[in-house]
Parts: structure tokens; C-alpha cells; sequence
């Protein structure tokens, strides 16, 4: 054994636990980013799967990691992985006319978990409550589709109420199914035993 | 250089961390690993094995009993413990770090504070010894199942180990690619590190082993040389 | 899809901070002067980094076409009025030069990507965030980047399971919570395994950066990015 190992600051169990949740939250949020689905009412509008995991970043890992990852999942994005919806990437998507909705993945994904969690530590995430969940979900919708609007209206340099006709009301329908869609997930069996 | 398992006993929920289905419980578990020995660990799913190896290099924390690495206690020297016993794991598929080979390697020795240069000629001295040199830059998707194993392995050599345990090495690997692994495993061990295979199938095996330990229950039901197809076959492990 | 292209261009060869932080002067100033005058100025500087760095323009500016609409829209619903005359231009003028510089800066960061592999992207990150910050986000895209593969691969099957049991009959909401369900369940089981390797790989605070080796080259597009902020702040 001939390494030196006394300098050497491993990161801890705890912390590289959420490390890796985070990391894969961020994949499996760009990995949703190229495969739309169609909507039966609404042909034209894609539904993206992207904020689902948003949603349940906040409520699986709380504020602050759902909020790590989401960050990750930005800066991965401007280094060039092709995480933004339809495969792209770049400063130019992020400052673009969607580039509102990518900065409010984490500010939802941090006010779903802190709303879910409250301030006293993190709670099982299938212990929180229906309503608390459904407040928080809620909430981190708008916090989206706020930063959505916000952020067309800025690069596009239009009033707010054209901006909300262009990219919120289109989607709101398909927010509420994935709204209540995530309740049913958190209180499936796949976070038994987490 | 030796790995010793001191009377270990280990128990679930412990710290929350531990339900995990793969890490049963342990009952007074003692075994030795000496220099260059190939050992193998046998025992039916949920008999200890993978949770014993994890002990080995602090993953977990034993509930009562000492486990110590080239004679000092794991938990005192955590890092030394880690790079001196390099873990292969089951299916190495989410162990990868980086998305092409070279990348991945040198993670180990880039934690390690190395320099660029020992950590380049790390990465080049453990994929040549799995037979990966000149593979670098290939992407770690595109590889087959005994490539990834084999990188895998160099995953571990990279950090300079003196001891190497493998959990469930050949699992979904074709018969060559099995051969090619064993064949890699023999050469380390000429080179004095020391070889821990933990499986549920010993085919093949006989030839490799210098002794072959089989847990049971959380314990220790064999310690031998070489051990009779009866012996295994009552233990429920598939003989060589 | 943009993405890197082997090249020995000026730009290939420049610090990849050094074009972070170009990118990002340009994308400041293209905020503070969008005017006829100042995108034109801006629109020669990107044309010359286009040039530079063997960028097509036409081509890469064909694969945003999916912004397009959105692009459209701005000037569109600015411009339109409920009776005679229908449309003002003039209101039309502003959204219309916003959304010319999307465009400008779509083409940059097209030139960015095309020049820039993930990894040495990822060791600027890892040099410009200070402390746990830099670790957790510069060692963290470079695992996003070996996990997207695999994720991309467990809803592609997810999908073609659901699929094969009569899922195209499924309601939409049916489908998204299948989806989730076993996409949580892969993504948590994975997390597990992974932390793990991390652990016993000795995932560390203070590992052996990446190289980075600015060089000479380096200084007249830092002095350009320079001119670029002064520009935007005065």
C-alpha cells in the first residue's frame, strides 16, 4: 500500500446518499425530456413527463436536494447534455422562450418540499398528509407556470396576460391530471420500505 | 496484509440504513484473509455473504466484533480500508462513474488526492491487467457484459488495493466472458493481492480457490480446503 | 441534436471557462442592447464566432425550429389588434427584435456545445464553484451524463411494457402513474446501488481536479468578453 490516505476528506454515507438521488432525479427528469406523449383532447400540445419528476423530487428528497437536483439538471443542461425537452441544450435553450419553466423546475421542486416537509426535518414520504401533499403540489404548479410565464414575457418582451395564453393555459389541464397522478405514486408501493 | 473478521455480529435496522433485502444478519462471524489467497464465499441467498464483504471495508458497521484491515480497525481509517480492499459489485452497472472507461477508472485515484500523472499511470496499469488497454475512450454502454466486469475490476485496481472481493462476479456472463474474468482474477493473484469471491455457484471455481468458506444462517458452516460436493450440496450451494 | 464536433478550431482549442464566460458577456449584453443597433453589432460578433468555430448557421439554426412558434407568437399577439387596422408594426417591433435575439444566442451557444466536450465543461464547473458547491455539481454532471443512457433505456422499456398490455387503451392518467410508479421505483433502486460504489470508491471533497491549461489564445477572448460587459453595464 504505498497511498497516502490521511488527507483524503471523504464525503459522508448521508450526503452521498443524496448525492446519488439527486443525480438520478436529474437523469430520469432529462431522460423523460425527449419522449413526449399526446394529449387526446389537445393533440398539440406535448405533455412532457418532466414536471412529475419535479414533483416528486421535492416530496422524496425535500427542499434541498430536490433543489441540488434540479440545479444539476440546469447546469447539465448548459454544459451541453441533451436534457432540455426535445433532446436540446444550451444557454440559448435556458435563455430562450421556454427558458422560464427550466428555472422554475427548482424553485417548484424546492417549494413542493418545503411545503410536503415543512421546517422540523424530513417526514416519510408517504406519511405526509393528502391535503399537505396536494398544497404542496399545488403550489409548486404555480411556482412552474409562473416562472413559465415570467420567463416568456421577459425574453419575448410581451405583456404578462399574453404571455399566460401562450404557454399556461394550453397546459393546465394535463397539470392537474399529473398533480393528482403524483399522489397516487408517493402512496404506491414503490417507496415502501424508504 | 490480512483481513480479519473478529467474532462480528451484525443485526438489522441497526441505523435505518440497513433494509436493504441484500444485507442479512450475522451471528459470531470469524474469518481470515491472507495475502494472495483466493477465497471463496459461498452460501444461499440471504446466508450473509454480501453483507460480510460490506463489513469488510466499512460500508457497514458491525453491531458487536471488530473487523480490521492489514491490522487496523476499519472504522478507524475508513479511506484506508476502502482503497486497500477494492469492492466489485453485483451487476457493476450503476457503479460507473463516468460514461466512458478511462474516466471511469480514474475516479478512484482522483478521490485519492493523486497526482496526474500516477493517476494516468494507474488507469493504465489496471486495464491492462483485465486486458482493457487501448480501451479508454470506449463508451461503458457499449460494452459487453465481461468487458464491464472487467472494467469494473479495474475500477478497483486503480485505487491500488491489496485485496479484491467480488460480489456475484459471473452473474448473466456467457462462458467466456466468465473464463476471461477468472482468467484476470488468477493473474492478480500471482501479483499478490489477495481475491474474495462471494457466489452461489461454484463451477469452475475448485481450480482458483485456496479455500472455500460457506456461511449459512449468518454463520460460518465451512472453512476447508476442499470441500465435498455432500457438504456443499446440504449447505444449498450449487458444487463445482 | 447539438452536440460536440471533433475539430482543431480557435475556439475548439480556448479554455473552456474562457468561453463560459464569453457566452455569457454576450448573452448580458444582448439583454441590455436590444435595439436595431445593438443586435447588429451583436449579430457581427456572433457571425465571427460562428466563423471561428465552424459552425453552420442555417443548419443549426433549422434545429431549434421547434421554437418557432413560440418565437412567432411574441410579435404576433403584440402586433394584433381587435378591429381595422388588425395589426400595428409597430407594437410588433419590440417581441419581434426579442425574438431575433433568442436566435443570436441560440447560434452561440450552438458554437459553445459544437466546441466543448461535457468533460472539459464539467472540469470548469469544477474550478469556478468553490468548496462542497463545485464537488457535488462538477462530479454530479459528469454522473448525470453516465446515467442518462441507462434511465433513457428503463422508461423506453417502462413504455414498451405498458405498450404490449393493451397501454394505448389506458387513460392518459393511468399511463403517467404507471410511469412514475416503476420509474421511481428503478430510479430509487439505482440511487441505492450507486451511492454505494460512490462510497466504496471513496467519493471525496477534495479529489485531483481536472487539467484545464488556458494559454495565450486565451487572453484576447477574455478581453472581448470584457469590452462585451462594459459595453452592456455603460
Amino acid at each position: 500500500m504505498s497511498t497516502p490516505t490521511d488527507s483524503v476528506e471523504l464525503v459522508g454515507d448521508e450526503v452521498t446518499g443524496n448525492v446519488a438521488r439527486a443525480v438520478l432525479f436529474a437523469a430520469a427528469t432529462s431522460a423523460t425530456a425527449p419522449v413526449d406523449m399526446v394529449h387526446p383532447l389537445a393533440p398539440n400540445v406535448p405533455i412532457t413527463l418532466q414536471t412529475l419528476w419535479v414533483y416528486l423530487a421535492g416530496v422524496v428528497l425535500g427542499p434541498v436536494w430536490a433543489g441540488v437536483a434540479f440545479v444539476l439538471y440546469l447546469l447539465a443542461g448548459l454544459l451541453g447534455l441533451p436534457v432540455f425537452a426535445g433532446g436540446n441544450a444550451g444557454l440559448g435553450v435556458l435563455l430562450g422562450p421556454t427558458g422560464g419553466f427550466l428555472f422554475g423546475f427548482p424553485l417548484a421542486a424546492m417549494t413542493v418540499g418545503a411545503i410536503a416537509h415543512g421546517t422540523g426535518g424530513l417526514t416519510a414520504p408517504d406519511a405526509v398528509s393528502i391535503p399537505r401533499l396536494v398544497v404542496a403540489l399545488l403550489a409548486g404548479t404555480a411556482v412552474v407556470y409562473a416562472a413559465g410565464a415570467a420567463g416568456y414575457s421577459l425574453v419575448q418582451a410581451i405583456g404578462p396576460v399574453a404571455a399566460v395564453s401562450a404557454v399556461v393555459l394550453p397546459f393546465l389541464p394535463v397539470a392537474g391530471l399529473k398533480v393528482a397522478a403524483t399522489v397516487a405514486i408517493v402512496r404506491s408501493d414503490a417507496l415502501i420500505a424508504r | 496484509m490480512t483481513i480479519t473478521v473478529a467474532d462480528v455480529t451484525y443485526r438489522y435496522n441497526g441505523d435505518g440504513t440497513d433494509a436493504d433485502a441484500a444485507t442479512a444478519a450475522l451471528n459470531g462471524v470469524s474469518l481470515t484473509v491472507d495475502d494472495g489467497d483466493v477465497l471463496v464465499l459461498a452460501g444461499p441467498n440471504g446466508s450473509g455473504k454480501t453483507t460480510l464483504v460490506r463489513l469488510c471495508n466499512g460500508l457497514l458497521t458491525p453491531d458487536a466484533g471488530e473487523v480490521r484491515v492489514n491490522g487496523t480497525p476499519v472504522d478507524d481509517a475508513p479511506v484506508a480500508a476502502r482503497s486497500s480492499v477494492g469492492m466489485v459489485f453485483q451487476d457493476p452497472r450503476d457503479g460507473f462513474v463516468a460514461a466512458t472507461v478511462g474516466a471511469d477508472v480514474a475516479f478512484g485515484p482522483e478521490n485519492l488526492g493523486l497526482a496526474h500523472d500516477e493517476i494516468d499511470r494507474r488507469v493504465d496499469d489496471a486495464l491492462a491487467a483485465v486486458r482493457m488497454d487501448g480501451r479508454a475512450t470506449d463508451r461503458i454502454d457499449e460494452l459487453s457484459g465481461g468487458e464491464r466486469e472487467r472494467v469494473a475490476i479495474a475500477g478497483a485496481l486503480a485505487m491500488d488495493p491489496d485485496h479484491l472481493v467480488l460480489d456475484e462476479p459471473f452473474t448473466g456472463l456467457d462462458w467466456d466472458a466468465r473464463r476471461s474474468v477468472l482468467n484476470r482474477l488468477d493473474h492478480l493473484r500471482h501479483r499478490g493481492v489477495s481475491v474474495v469471491i462471494v457466489t452461489h455457484d461454484l463451477r469452475d471455481l475448485a481450480v482458483l480457490a485456496d479455500r472455500t468458506v460457506a456461511l449459512a444462517d449468518g454463520r460460518v458452516a465451512l472453512d476447508v480446503a476442499d470441500p465435498s460436493p455432500e457438504a456443499l450440496t446440504d449447505l444449498g450451494v450449487r458444487p463445482p | 441534436m447539438i452536440g460536440y464536433v471533433e475539430g482543431e478550431t480557435l475556439v475548439h482549442r480556448l479554455d473552456p471557462r474562457t468561453k463560459l464566460f464569453v457566452q455569457a458577456a454576450l448573452a448580458v449584453a444582448a439583454f441590455a442592447h436590444t435595439t436595431p443597433r445593438g443586435l447588429l453589432v451583436l449579430s457581427t460578433a456572433v457571425l465571427g464566432i460562428c466563423r471561428l468555430s465552424a459552425t453552420p448557421v442555417a443548419r443549426s439554426l433549422r434545429s431549434y425550429r421547434a421554437f418557432l412558434p413560440f418565437l412567432l407568437a411574441g410579435p404576433l399577439i403584440e402586433g394584433a389588434t381587435l378591429g381595422a387596422p388588425w395589426f400595428v408594426p409597430a407594437d410588433a417591433a419590440t417581441p419581434a427584435l426579442a425574438s431575433y435575439r433568442v436566435l443570436l444566442l441560440l447560434l452561440v451557444s450552438t458554437a459553445y456545445l459544437r466546441t466543448t466536450r461535457v468533460r472539459e465543461s464539467r472540469a470548469a464547473i469544477q474550478r469556478l464553484l468553490p468548496g462542497r458547491a463545485g464537488v457535488v455539481l462538477g462530479a454530479g454532471v459528469g454522473f448525470v451524463l453516465r446515467f442518462l443512457p441507462l434511465l433513457r433505456h428503463d422508461l423506453a422499456t417502462i413504455r414498451a411494457a405498458m405498450d404490449a398490455r393493451l397501454g394505448s387503451e389506458r387513460s392518459l392518467y393511468e399511463r403517467v402513474r404507471l410511469i412514475g410508479v416503476t420509474g421511481l421505483r428503478r430510479v430509487l433502486a439505482r440511487a441505492d446501488r450507486f451511492a454505494l460504489a460512490l462510497q466504496a470508491r471513496c467519493f471525496a471533497w477534495n479529489p485531483t481536479l481536472p487539467r484545464l491549461d488556458p494559454t495565450w489564445r486565451d487572453a484576447p477572448a477574455v478581453a472581448a468578453g470584457v469590452a462585451l460587459l462594459v459595453w452592456a453595464v455603460g
